[in-house]
């Protein structure tokens, strides 16, 4: 059994697991985070995607045991119950998402590309979800989705500033 | 080189086939909050059918969308559906619905006509409210409607209604018949680039122009348009199932059954074209699977349009279009006197 300890979510966590035990393994049967989907099970469907330090990776093509001392965000840390991430909203309003199954992982996918550049070209959107396969829509829906969520978040980050250098020239 | 080309496919598909039972049932029951509940067998699998069903009761019922709760797909609890398939749920499911919502409102008019002084024809649901036609300002909320209906009247407004779309047996000697209660129509046009030394495609647009009677939710048909015209951009050029000698499935896994990726997808332009069909509800048809039926022989016909050559099994990979390319070059060669 291997030890692990990291952040999930914001939240110090740890388990004792088998060494072969996967990141998706131990977010979902250990810490009961059932968001990051189980598609393919060998990186090809991105239905597993998190965020592991800045970085969208499959959670089932990593080791529970490489996450050691490393955040994680899952789709579980992006909304609370009162407030929705302005990626979800985007996706909300457009009808991005059909019947859902790939959604943490395109909208973890979308946030680690925003969180990189808030104004993405649409070749750039299309080049970071193309890990995550989609049935459904036809990703038509979930491009414009993504360019309606950075916009939000720029003009978020912009009232941000403002509210910064209000406070900074204040007596 | 590179060379681009345009294809065009036009599709007629059935809606409410006729050649067997083919029915939905629902309940709609009006609250005293003003609100509905509305029972399906119908199941959601992520098209929207449900918002479009529960937009489909408020209509009927004068009241929000919001102010509706659907019900579904609980087969010990829900009234009979067909089911989710043969893009029947809006048509079948939804006039099942909207005729078990005008049935709870008939129970509403009975209720409020002596109320307000008027007759049952004289009245009409709007804006959560039932109100005399012209005169709005005389009016009664909804919820207080079916409060005195329940607890005054003893007549709960509740409504249950089926439909199936008129059953039409076939003539057994010339093998006609009426099989499907209503039809959509559409035409798609695709745009490819296609690489004449490699045999790659690429489909920069398409175009896609789809008749569904009435759009009851416009961005639910669009979704509906564009995940279809991803299905057929699959089947055109990426998509096959492949066997062994012995019949085995060899690639029975996303690593090399190869299907589209935001990379693969070109720009969509949707075009509804609006359009109404008395026999359906508030005059829509259907569009899940229609989506999906032109696509490929749009991109087909725009190859052939690029380059001259007639693909004629799918997917029409690299290899095949090359194939092709090659042997129209070889015979162009041949027509040459010597």
């Amino acid at each position: 059994m291997t030890d692990v300890t990291m952040i999930v979510n914001g939240q110090v966590r740890g388990a004792s697991v088998p060494p072969e035990t996967t990141l998706l393994q131990l977010l979902r049967d250990n810490f009961n985070l059932t968001g990051a989907k189980l598609g393919c099970d060998v990186g090809d469907c991105g239905a597993c995607t998190v965020i592991v330090d800045g970085q969208a990776v499959n959670s089932c093509l990593m080791l529970a045991g490489q996450a050691e001392g490393r955040q994680i965000l899952t789709i579980e840390g992006l909304a609370s119950r009162e407030w929705l991430h302005p990626i979800q909203t985007a996706f909300e309003n457009s009808g991005a998402l059909q019947c859902g199954f790939c959604g943490p992982g395109v909208l973890l996918s979308a946030k680690a590309l925003l969180d990189e550049n808030l104004n993405p070209s649409t070749q750039e959107i299309r080049d970071a979800l193309s890990g995550n396969l989609c049935r459904c829509t036809g990703y038509t829906k979930m491009i414009e989705a993504v360019q309606d969520a950075a916009r939000l978040l720029r003009e978020e980050s912009r009232t941000q500033l403002t509210h910064a250098r209000t406070e900074a020239t204040a007596p | 080189m590179k060379r681009r080309g345009r294809g065009i496919a036009c599709m007629w598909y059935p809606i409410g086939f006729t050649v067997d039972a083919n029915a939905s049932a629902a309940t709609v029951k009006v609250n005293e909050d003003g609100t509905a509940t509305v029972l399906t067998g119908t199941v959601e699998t992520g098209q929207g059918s449900l918002t479009v069903l529960g937009q489909i009761a408020a209509e009927a019922l004068g009241i929000a969308t919001d102010d509706v709760h659907v019900v579904s797909a609980d087969t010990d609890t829900t009234p009979m559906d067909t089911g989710a398939i043969a893009s029947r749920t809006t048509y079948v499911t939804g006039n099942a619905i909207w005729l078990a919502a005008e049935a709870a409102k008939a129970i509403l008019f009975e209720t409020a006509a002596p109320m307000l002084g008027v007759k049952v024809s004289q009245l009409e649901a709007r804006d959560r409210k039932i109100q005399v036609k012209s005169f709005p300002q005389r009016n009664v909320s909804i919820g207080e409607v079916a409060h005195r209906s329940q607890v005054v009247l003893g007549q709960p407004a509740i409504g249950s209604a089926s439909w199936n779309p008129p059953t039409v047996a076939m003539d057994p000697e010339t093998g006609q018949g009426k099989p499907f209660a209503t039809y959509v129509y559409a035409t798609q046009i695709a745009e490819v680039d296609v690489d004449d030394e490699t045999g790659e495609v690429e489909i920069l647009r398409i175009a896609a122009a789809h008749d569904c009677g009435t759009a009851i939710n416009p961005m639910l048909v669009e979704g509906q348009v564009e995940g279809g015209i991803s299905m057929g951009v699959g089947m055109a050029l990426q998509e096959e199932m492949l066997f062994d000698a012995n019949g085995r499935h060899i690639n029975p896994n996303l690593t090399n059954y190869i299907m589209p990726t935001s990379l693969d997808m070109p720009e969509i332009a949707v075009d509804i074209v609006q359009g109404y069909d008395p026999t359906g509800p508030f005059g829509a048809k259907g569009v899940g699977e229609p989506t999906a039926v032109p696509t490929a022989a749009a991109i087909l016909n725009a190859i052939h349009d690029a380059v001259g050559v007639r693909v004629t099994s799918l997917p029409a990979t690299a290899e095949k279009v090359l194939t092709a390319i090659k042997a129209k070059r070889a015979a162009e060669v041949k027509q040459i006197p010597a």
